[in-house]
């Protein structure tokens, strides 16, 4: 099957500091795949680099996506491709509704493929129908994008609107983090509901916790930059027996 | 903010996007028509419970000089809109001052709208004296104009008095917009509060003076003033003044006052999600624009301004939805 993303020798810095040091990573659609380190390995880097923050500079390697150069292209050129990021800490943007904001969102990405935009009655049926995978209240999509959400909400609402795109690559930036038990439960069963043979998954986590939700096919170790291990799930297991020193030798 | 290109009206203007529950009026170069002015003033007709629209237009280059007042009587409730125009791309030149005498619990609920072409100069004073328990509610919002200067005077004469005071100031190309307000607690237990706002594009340039006085004896003052300013290119420049004078001493008081640009993290979320640029940073600036225009209590005034804001943001005419001149 085609590769949906093929990172090859992927070098990246910030300011003058050099985080990712030669990443080479294939996926496979219908792959879920779990990202683990220690904080400063390179993890939200490697999902900075991949949704296209300018922040982080690409000093050398590539990145194919479905044969195209990613990195060429735009953060919403990357959106409408497919390519998702869960951010570790969701934005607030007071002043802009969470229904304007996924709305306007939901129709650029139809305006991509040719689509007409949605009538408000449409995009309500949908909305409705993907906050209910996350179970969210339909009473935060008039309020600002995440401003005065609590931490369970946000990444709540990073599911939902993950679940308005329906991405073909998602890449899940400790989505765990700051999360109580059922918040996990919550925001796992909504991502195990996207789930398909054409897309894919990258979770990025410190801990096994999130994994025992959301089942990885393949589980690497990032250390320093560079991925040290990749196994299947078992790995995760041994990392949380063991942490991760074994590795770092 | 795109530039944006003022088309005027090429006729005598007629709005033909009528507000439900509003008695209109025009005056044309300082002239009312079908109405008089005593003394030389304008007084804004009372049209009972109706909202009077009072439509200013330039036709003519020459200078305008003209009077207005809006008075309330004790226990009076009224709603006024006031818009200013010009029908041609000359230099028109307007110098207009707008008396507002509110009596005893009185209530008003005035907006300002300023859309005029990139030549017109057009300076206003509005002078508002309040007795107690009146209550005024404004709003000025300039779409567009060549150089612009609005100066409030408010002064809170009687106890219990209220004043909400806000402004949207768009300014691309060469444009000059000032803001001035003084407003004076002169008797205790007054409220007034301030919001203005200005997203600044081209080489606009803005000015924001604010001060607030609260005199020795006016005790339980509450007084906020806040000023904040969108920068959208390199070369706009915003000045913000605001100061507060107290000498009363059981007071609440505040005041604030930001030039900055619009938030990266915020433009970078955005666009991860699939919203180009450009729309990202236009969701951003009706986002800034959208705390003066809620203030705005009438929803059907409030709606159609949003809309001629984002059209204005956007370059495209200023125009509302079903009317086919180009005016507001």
């Amino acid at each position: 099957m085609e590769n949906l993303l093929e990172i090859k020798n992927l070098h990246a810095k910030i300011g003058e500091k050099e985080i990712l040091k030669g990443i080479n990573l294939t996926i496979k659609p219908g792959e879920v795949h779990a990202i683990m380190g220690r904080n400063g390995s390179g993890k939200s880097t490697l999902s900075a680099v991949l949704a296209g923050n300018q922040n982080y500079t690409v000093t050398e390697g590539s990145i194919t996506y479905l044969g195209k150069d990613l990195l060429k292209m735009s953060p919403e050129e990357r959106s409408w491709a497919g390519i998702f990021l869960g951010f570790q800490y969701p934005v607030e943007i007071p002043g802009v509704t969470n229904v304007n904001f996924m709305k306007t969102a939901v129709n650029e990405h139809r305006k991509q493929n040719n689509l007409p935009p949605l009538s408000a009655a449409e995009y309500l049926k949908m909305m409705r129908e993907k906050m209910a995978y996350v179970e969210m209240d339909p009473s935060f999509s008039s309020r600002g994008v995440n401003v005065g959400f609590s931490g369970g909400e946000k990444k709540r609402n990073e599911i939902f609107q993950m679940a308005m795109l329906s991405p073909r690559l998602a890449i899940l930036d400790e989505t765990d983090s700051g999360l109580d038990v059922d918040a996990l439960r919550i925001v796992a069963n909504g991502v195990n509901r996207l789930k398909r043979e054409d897309n894919a998954f990258v979770v990025i986590t410190h801990y096994q916790r999130l994994l025992d939700y959301i089942v990885p096919d393949i589980v690497h170790v990032l250390y320093k930059g560079k991925i040290v291990k990749t196994a299947g799930k078992e790995l995760a297991a041994e990392v949380e027996k063991h942490g991760y020193e074994e590795f770092e030798k | 903010m795109a530039e944006f290109k003022y088309i005027p009206q090429s006729e005598i203007f007629n709005c033909s996007v009528e507000l439900s529950g509003a008695k209109k009026f025009y005056v044309l170069d300082g002239k009312p028509m079908g109405f008089s002015a005593k003394d030389e003033v304008i007084e804004i007709p009372s049209e009972g419970d109706l909202l009077t629209q009072v439509i200013f237009v330039r036709t003519t280059p020459h200078p305008s000089s003209y009077k207005v007042r809006i008075f309330c009587p004790a226990g009076s409730s009224r709603a006024v809109i006031l818009c200013a125009h010009t029908t041609g791309t000359d230099r028109y030149v307007t110098e207009e001052s707008v008396e507002i005498v509110m009596e005893e619990n009185s209530n008003l609920s005035l907006i300002v709208m300023q859309n005029e072409n990139g030549a017109s100069s057009h300076h206003s004073t509005f002078e508002i004296t309040q007795k107690s328990s009146s209550s005024v509610s404004m709003n000025i919002i300039t779409l567009h104009g060549g150089n612009i200067a609005n100066r409030v005077n408010c002064s809170l004469n009687g106890k219990r008095a209220e004043v909400q005071l806000s402004g949207l100031y768009l300014a691309g190309g060469e444009q000059n917009i000032d803001t001035t307000v003084n407003l004076r607690h002169n008797s205790g237990e007054c409220t007034s509060n301030q919001l203005f706002k200005g997203i600044l594009g081209g080489n606009a340039r803005t000015s924001f003076m604010g001060e607030v006085y609260v005199a020795k004896d006016s005790q339980k003052t509450e007084a906020y003033q806040a000023n904040n300013n969108l920068l959208v290119s390199d070369t706009a420049r915003a000045i913000s003044d605001p100061h507060l004078v107290i000498y009363a001493d059981d007071v609440k008081c505040s005041h604030g006052s930001t030039v900055g640009s619009l938030a990266d993290e915020e433009l970078f979320y955005m666009r991860s999600r699939g919203i180009s640029e450009p729309e990202a940073k236009l969701l951003q600036q009706q986002a800034f624009a959208g705390a003066v225009l809620e203030k705005i209590s009438n929803v059907e005034i409030r709606e159609r301004l949003s809309r001629l804001v984002e059209r204005r943001l956007r370059g495209e005419d200023t125009l509302c939805t079903g009317c086919a001149k180009r005016c507001c």
